[in-house]
């Protein structure tokens, strides 16, 4: 990929401001996280696309587990013996964190993006952040606390 | 790989406001459809992580409006899994031809998941 200082008009400028998010492009998935010139707006989105990520690949894996249980009952009670081990209900935790950021972080977009709220971002973050942490602490407990 | 496509080789903007609006539009089905999922898979049923035996799996699957619920979540996340794949893909400046290349993959894709999905929840649900 070209370097945007290679000759481009300010360059020079944005080699200290980071990467720019252009109109009608979300920003390339080589800045996400870049710490030049980032304000909480862009790292709610590089966090945004991140945990999307991690949740496609949580569907397919979740669709993998899911197969066997068309291997029948001795399959699934093995899966079950892995599955209530502490470090598999960590990775249930850590799940819940991406789709609590996930969707509380997209609600925020939407109501954003439909022109709702266009001047209350940062207070729908920290709001989002509030619900979520709640939520999580919640959870969290509920899934390791049978333990 | 394209890193600074000109005004014509963009997607049109009505194309792009079409994708956001089905991605909102999933996404607030997801908050509901998620939350059901999570409910009834971990905060139900007692023991260690609320996880159901076989046995539980499948009554809970033959119960025909769980049945319907958990058909419609499958094609609503796989939609919006892939139209989230097609923004961060389609963020990397790709072509125009790249970029119809990977439309017709994810669309390929999403068909091959919800295929397989509705395959497994009505295996199960016939064994209920």
């Amino acid at each position: 990929m070209r370097d945007p200082a290679d000759g481009a008009p300010g360059g020079d400028e944005r080699q200290v401001r980071g990467p720019v998010q252009r109109k009608g492009f979300g920003l390339a998935p080589t800045g996400w996280v870049d710490p030049r010139g980032r304000t909480l707006g862009a790292w709610a989105f590089a966090a945004n696309r991140i945990t999307g990520l991690g949740l496609v690949f949580y569907l397919y894996l979740h669709l993998g587990v899911l197969t066997t249980l068309l291997w029948g009952a001795h399959a699934w009670g093995r899966f079950l013996g892995v599955a209530t081990n502490i470090v598999f209900l960590g990775l249930d935790v850590v799940l819940l964190f991406g789709l609590l950021y996930h969707g509380l972080n997209g609600v925020r977009v939407m109501l954003v993006g439909t022109g709702f709220v266009t001047d209350r971002q940062r207070a729908l973050w920290w709001a989002g952040a509030a619900i979520g942490t709640v939520v999580l602490v919640g959870g969290a407990s509920h899934f390791l606390g049978g333990r | 790989m394209r890193t600074e496509p000109g005004i014509s080789e963009r997607e049109p903007f009505a194309t792009q406001t079409r994708v956001w609006r089905w991605t909102a539009l999933t996404g607030v089905a997801l908050l509901a459809l998620v939350t059901i999922h999570m409910i009834a898979h971990h905060f139900v049923v007692e023991g260690i992580g609320g996880l159901r035996t076989y046995r539980q799996v499948l009554e809970y699957i033959g119960n025909p409006v769980i049945f319907a619920i958990e058909c419609i979540f499958l094609v609503v996340v796989t939609i919006h899994a892939m139209l989230g794949l097609r923004s961060v893909l389609f963020d990397l400046n790709f072509g125009p031809g790249a970029r119809a290349r990977i439309n017709r993959g994810l669309v390929a894709l999403g068909v091959v998941t919800v295929v397989y999905g509705l395959v497994l929840i009505g295996t199960l649900a016939s064994r209920a």
